[in-house]
């Protein structure tokens, strides 16, 4: 199995100049790629054997004012999960779907494009709404959203008066 | 004495809620963790059936709409739909601490903090989460209250309508379930 981890590793060192790997526990890989290699990094993985799409996720990276992409592949055949991951820019989020290439995608962009903002251009579904049903403000999962403020303006608070029993053995 | 009169309706009212009080048909809108607790109270441990209540398929054979835990805005909108169709006299039971003021879930974008500011609640079960023996107290209770003629949230509900939608439409926005696969 570690052969088909190097063997891996090789064939996207050689192909796409991809060097810096992590493996954080057995069998899972993770690598960055550039903005502009991933689709064709993901039509490479499926071709030889991950042809699953986990999961498309992003994480906001407010101090480096990016979005991350990660896309979580996996392989049936040698068990060896890939996380591929892309940076797309922050004030203006926009990225190319891959629904050609993992038709199944088309719902993690909603998804992606719901609570973050990111346009996937190509997914037609793209901005309707998948959880968040008539959703006005702002993004949701952002760091600089704030959801007590928000709560509180829209739900408000209940109002009671609280009362702590005395310390024991206090003053 | 006319067909209709005031006495009668009341003197009948009383005789249903005396029978209504000892078969109570609850449906549970499972909407959070608290729909755990359900099924032992359910089953053979507690068995609430032996104290009259007993659990309903649909919201128009149901008596009682049970809401177990937090609700986010999507089920809010489910649950005033479901509440909308069920039939006089209705009640509303408010499970957990979720429903009273939000809970752990107070600072969320997408949960309520207030059920009764959209919904009216005729009794609160308190805690995170409440015991089976909680859930049967309350019932208990809740059966001697019918059996009183002393629960009316129905009525209330009529009665400030118009405040309730503006509620529901502040927090919803819209009551309308759209269903992307079936329209």
């Amino acid at each position: 199995m570690t052969n088909s981890m190097s063997n891996l590793k090789g064939l996207l060192n050689k192909h796409y100049q991809i060097s810096e790997f992590e493996e954080p526990i057995a069998m899972e890989l993770i690598f960055d790629v550039r903005n502009d290699q991933l689709l064709d990094v993901l039509a490479f993985m499926k071709s030889i054997g991950f042809g699953q799409l986990s999961l498309l996720t992003c994480i906001d990276w407010i101090e480096k004012n990016e979005f991350q992409l990660v896309y979580i592949l996996m392989n049936w055949d040698s068990g060896i999960h890939a996380l591929v991951r892309t940076a797309v820019d922050r004030d203006n989020p926009k990225f190319r779907t891959i629904e050609h290439i993992y038709p199944g995608v088309k719902y993690y962009e909603r998804d992606v494009h719901e609570f973050f903002g990111v346009e996937f251009d190509g997914n037609e579904d793209s901005f309707k709404h998948l959880f968040l049903e008539l959703w006005e403000a702002d993004r949701p999962m952002k760091k600089d959203f704030d959801p007590e403020a928000y709560s509180e303006k829209k739900y408000g608070m209940r109002k009671y008066r609280t009362e702590f029993p005395r310390k024991i053995g206090g003053e | 004495m006319a067909i209709g009169d005031k006495v009668e309706i009341k003197a009948w009212e009383k005789l249903g809620d005396f029978f209504r009080g000892r078969s109570i048909w609850m449906m549970w809108y499972c909407t959070g963790c608290g729909a755990i607790e359900m099924p032992p109270t359910m089953t053979s441990r507690f068995d609430m059936e032996r104290l009259g209540m007993g659990p309903m398929a649909t919201p128009r054979q149901a008596d009682i709409l049970l809401i177990t835990g937090y609700l986010s805005v999507k089920t809010l909108r489910r649950v005033i739909y479901s509440y909308e169709q069920m039939q006089d006299p209705k009640y509303i039971v408010a499970f957990g601490s979720c429903t009273i003021n939000g809970g752990i879930y107070f600072d969320s974008y997408a949960t309520i903090n207030k059920l009764d500011d959209y919904l009216p609640i005729d009794m609160y079960i308190a805690g995170c989460m409440p015991r089976p023996e909680a859930i049967m107290n309350a019932f208990n209770e809740l059966q001697v209250k019918i059996r009183n003629n002393e629960v009316d949230g129905w009525k209330r509900y009529k009665k400030n309508y118009d405040q309730y939608k503006a509620n529901q439409m502040k927090a919803v926005g819209e009551v309308f379930v759209h269903d992307e696969f079936h329209e």
